[in-house]
């Protein structure tokens, strides 16, 4: 196979760096959150980096998602405040909005909120059947599983619980004492 | 091969044949009772051991047993499983291109065209009346519309002057209609070749000499009824082996039937011994083929050395889909098993991996890669089948959905392979086959079945449907290099039901060298919006942005082409933008 020539832009973040400050983002905006009910559920997923269509080795673009129960997601404090909130939670901090987007289909109505910070990282929160907030790093070099640290879930998720579905990062189980216990700072903005 | 000509399609009367295979099936039906009767009234009632007790009467009861078995098994093997539904799928398959050449043929006539170069000819081109009009200034109104013109109203009429100005594009607008109804009619006859043969192919197969029967009674009987035991026990392993290698010439649906004729004891039986000849074969469920792949994967793993590439691709594929205690794992994004359909070494190496059991769901998503693709690249290709899959959930309506990532062929390794179309055209069979084998084993009632193809992807999706044809509902086409036809009606799916999206960016529209862009509103079949958010990295890196943006349609970003995409697969079509 013909090896790319070109490599993605440069990274702040390694991928076993990028987990902390993306999980930091949802925490973040749960605490905005009047009455949450708690997430249902949290992934870890990747996405092949490509170039002339092909995958860059050594290269993904991690994307971290969060999802509230169905019934949950059908109340308008979801579907509709909750979005509120996150853009005006977004715009306040001077991410730029991408997209915001809100489609009838007749039998729900679906809306799309996405925003992205100077580092590239992405926001997005989205209501469909259910209501997800999602988290995208952008290219990233891929670092090893042994690298990559266990970081508590928010809003509402038992670490390491039925709920918490980032077993295939730690095969031998989810550590009992998390290496890198993560404290919600009093603000992001240095942070972030 | 078959030699049909479109006139005896369109003239053929598939209704003998249908009712041929009906009536082997209906004969079948009632024979399988009467080898029912023989066992209940004759082997357990007349001459039962409640009326004979003797150790002959045990041997004629089994040889007796034994022939009525027989009698089942081939009237299932030949009656049912190859006469009745070869008959039977070939009257489908041809009434099914029969309507669609029902429908051209018309269109061709209404548009001053006609088909070209005798009964063997697939060429459309002008006819003599529609070069005059052209030629006198008095294009037909169907022909202003397309180029814009007005339609001249007499000889005076200053319209004429504008035909006169316009008439190489009259020209041009008619040819490129011609070439598509040229492209549509070449694609019917593809596929009605395509089941002649196969039809033809499961016919010839059929074993010329008849199979064995139990050993007559007497003398040596004891000695020969092991021998025809043992070969009773081998016969579904040949069978097998003839299929799994192509020389059956059956069809997933008969497979499927086939497969459901074997025992339980039979079918386990194969699945530990012949793991390799189960595990890729369209046809037999989804359930029985993962457990064997997954058997297979673990026997070729161990046949390999330590550090061979192919090795270390293979176990990364195992790890993906298993647990650590080495059950098989689920997808943390929906909860849904992994099923592995397929995998292979040859070429770049492939690889079938559903996240959700196909034959349960309700739509069924199944994704083509493209250009660099194979085993090497597995994992991270369902890395993005299993974003589908995420969003498919969110997206849908409550049914479930599986989606598929098949890299079933030997994709091209790079741009300059990518040019060429014989990856698409080995691998159509393929895809053919795969598809009909979701058909044929999903249960209750049929999926809704998409093929999405990426790339190079779109050009397999596309040149398996014009040749092969495929089962399929919907088809999509994600960052297309031309799909291998010029026109959306030549793929065998509604137009309405044929899906492309480009974003802006994207660097493949200076690439279209499969066929005319499946966005343009040439080709038919409807656009949906993809939004291109790669950017370049510094502003004279000006060909990042339109290469990023080739793999940018499940960008957390472009969620307008995730979305649209899973609006497609789960059947709600309205909400697509």
């Amino acid at each position: 196979m013909t090896e790319p020539t070109e490599t993605p832009p440069a990274s702040a973040y390694t991928q076993a760096e990028v987990y902390a400050p993306m999980e930091a983002e949802v925490a973040d905006l749960v605490e905005a959150l009047p009455d949450f009910p708690g997430f249902e559920r949290r992934s870890w997923a990747e996405l092949p980096c490509t170039h002339d269509g092909m995958r860059v080795p050594g290269y993904t673009n991690v994307e971290l998602r969060y999802r509230l129960s169905i019934p949950d997601s059908e109340s308008d404090l979801v579907r509709q405040r909750y979005t509120d909130i996150a853009r005006t939670r977004w715009a306040d901090r001077g991410l730029e909005i991408t997209a915001d987007l809100e489609t009838d289909l007749g039998h729900r109505v679906d809306r799309e909120l996405v925003a992205v910070r100077d580092d590239g990282v992405k926001l997005w929160y989205s209501v469909a059947r259910y209501a997800a907030l999602m988290v995208q790093s952008g290219p990233v070099p891929t670092s090893g599983e042994t690298e990559i640290e266990y970081i508590p879930p928010a809003g509402g998720i038992t670490p390491g619980g039925p709920g918490d579905k980032v077993s295939r990062y730690f095969p031998e189980g989810i550590p009992a004492e998390p290496a890198t216990p993560f404290e919600s700072p009093e603000h992001y903005e240095n942070d972030l | 091969m078959s030699e049909m000509t479109w006139q005896q399609l369109r003239d053929l009367d598939c209704g003998p044949v249908r009712d041929l295979g009906e009536a082997w099936k209906a004969h079948a039906e009632a024979m399988a009772e009467q080898t029912e009767r023989v066992r209940a009234d004759v082997i357990e009632g007349h001459l039962g051991p409640d009326h004979f007790e003797s150790d002959t009467a045990d041997l004629v009861r089994e040889q007796l047993g034994l022939t009525a078995d027989r009698f089942d098994d081939d009237l299932s093997d030949y009656a049912t499983v190859r006469m009745a539904t070869t008959l039977m799928e070939t009257a489908d398959a041809l009434e099914a291109e029969q309507r669609e050449l029902g429908e051209l043929i018309p269109l061709i006539e209404s548009h001053g065209l006609e088909i070209e170069g005798g009964p063997g000819g697939y060429d459309v081109g002008m006819t003599g009346d529609l070069k005059w009009s052209i030629a006198r200034l008095d294009p037909p109104q169907w022909l202003c519309d397309r180029v814009g013109v007005s339609k001249p109203d007499g000889v005076l009429d200053p319209a004429r002057l504008e035909s006169l100005f316009n008439a190489a594009d009259l020209i041009a607008s008619a040819s490129g209609l011609a070439d598509q109804y040229g492209d549509w009619l070449r694609a019917i006859m593809s596929r009605a070749h395509d089941a002649d043969d196969e039809a033809a192919a499961a016919m010839s197969a059929m074993r010329e000499n008849p199979p064995g029967l139990p050993p007559r009674l007497g003398a040596s009987y004891d000695d020969l009824v092991d021998d025809y035991r043992s070969g009773l026990s081998g016969e579904a392993a040949e069978e097998l082996e003839a299929i799994a290698g192509g020389d059956a010439e059956l069809s997933p649906e008969q497979v499927s039937q086939w497969w459901e004729g074997l025992s339980e004891a039979e079918r386990e039986a194969l699945i530990e011994r012949h793991p390799e000849w189960v595990g890729p074969v369209d046809g037999i469920p989804v359930d029985d083929r993962d457990t064997a792949n997954r058997a297979w994967l673990d026997e070729r793993i161990e046949a390999l050395e330590p550090g061979e590439e192919t090795r270390d691709d293979l176990i990364r594929l195992r790890d993906r889909i298993t647990d650590a205690d080495g059950s098989p794992a689920s997808s943390g994004e929906t909860g849904q098993p992994y099923c592995l359909l397929g995998f292979g070494t040859e070429g770049s190496g492939q690889a079938i991996v559903s996240i959700g059991d196909p034959d349960a769901a309700d739509n069924v998503n199944t994704y083509v890669p493209g250009t660099g693709g194979g085993l090497a690249g597995a994992t991270g290709l369902l890395d993005r089948a299993e974003s589908m899959a995420f969003d498919a959930d969110r997206y849908g309506t409550g049914e479930e959905t599986a989606t598929v990532m098949w890299m079933g062929y030997d994709a091209p390794d790079d741009l300059l392979e990518a040019a060429d179309d014989k990856w698409a055209r080995e691998g159509s069979e393929g895809l053919e086959s795969f598809t009909r084998g979701l058909r044929a084993t999903g249960e209750g009632d049929p999926a809704e079945l998409t093929l999405t193809g990426h790339s190079y992807g779109s050009t397999m999706v596309g040149t398996a449907a014009s040749t092969e044809g495929v089962e399929a509902d919907n088809v999509v086409f994600v960052g297309s290099p031309g799909v291998g036809t010029d026109t959306a009606s030549a793929l065998g799916v509604d137009e309405d039901d044929v899906w492309a999206t480009r974003n802006d960016q994207d660097v493949i529209r200076y690439g279209m060298v499969h066929g005319t862009d499946p966005t343009s509103a040439e080709f038919g079949g409807n656009e949906f919006r993809s939004d291109s958010p790669r950017e370049n990295s510094e502003w004279w890196r000006f060909w990042e942005a339109p290469i990023g943006n080739h793999s940018s349609y499940w960008d957390e970003e472009n969620e307008i082409s995730r979305r649209n995409q899973s609006l497609i697969v789960t059947g709600q079509g309205s909400g697509v933008r």
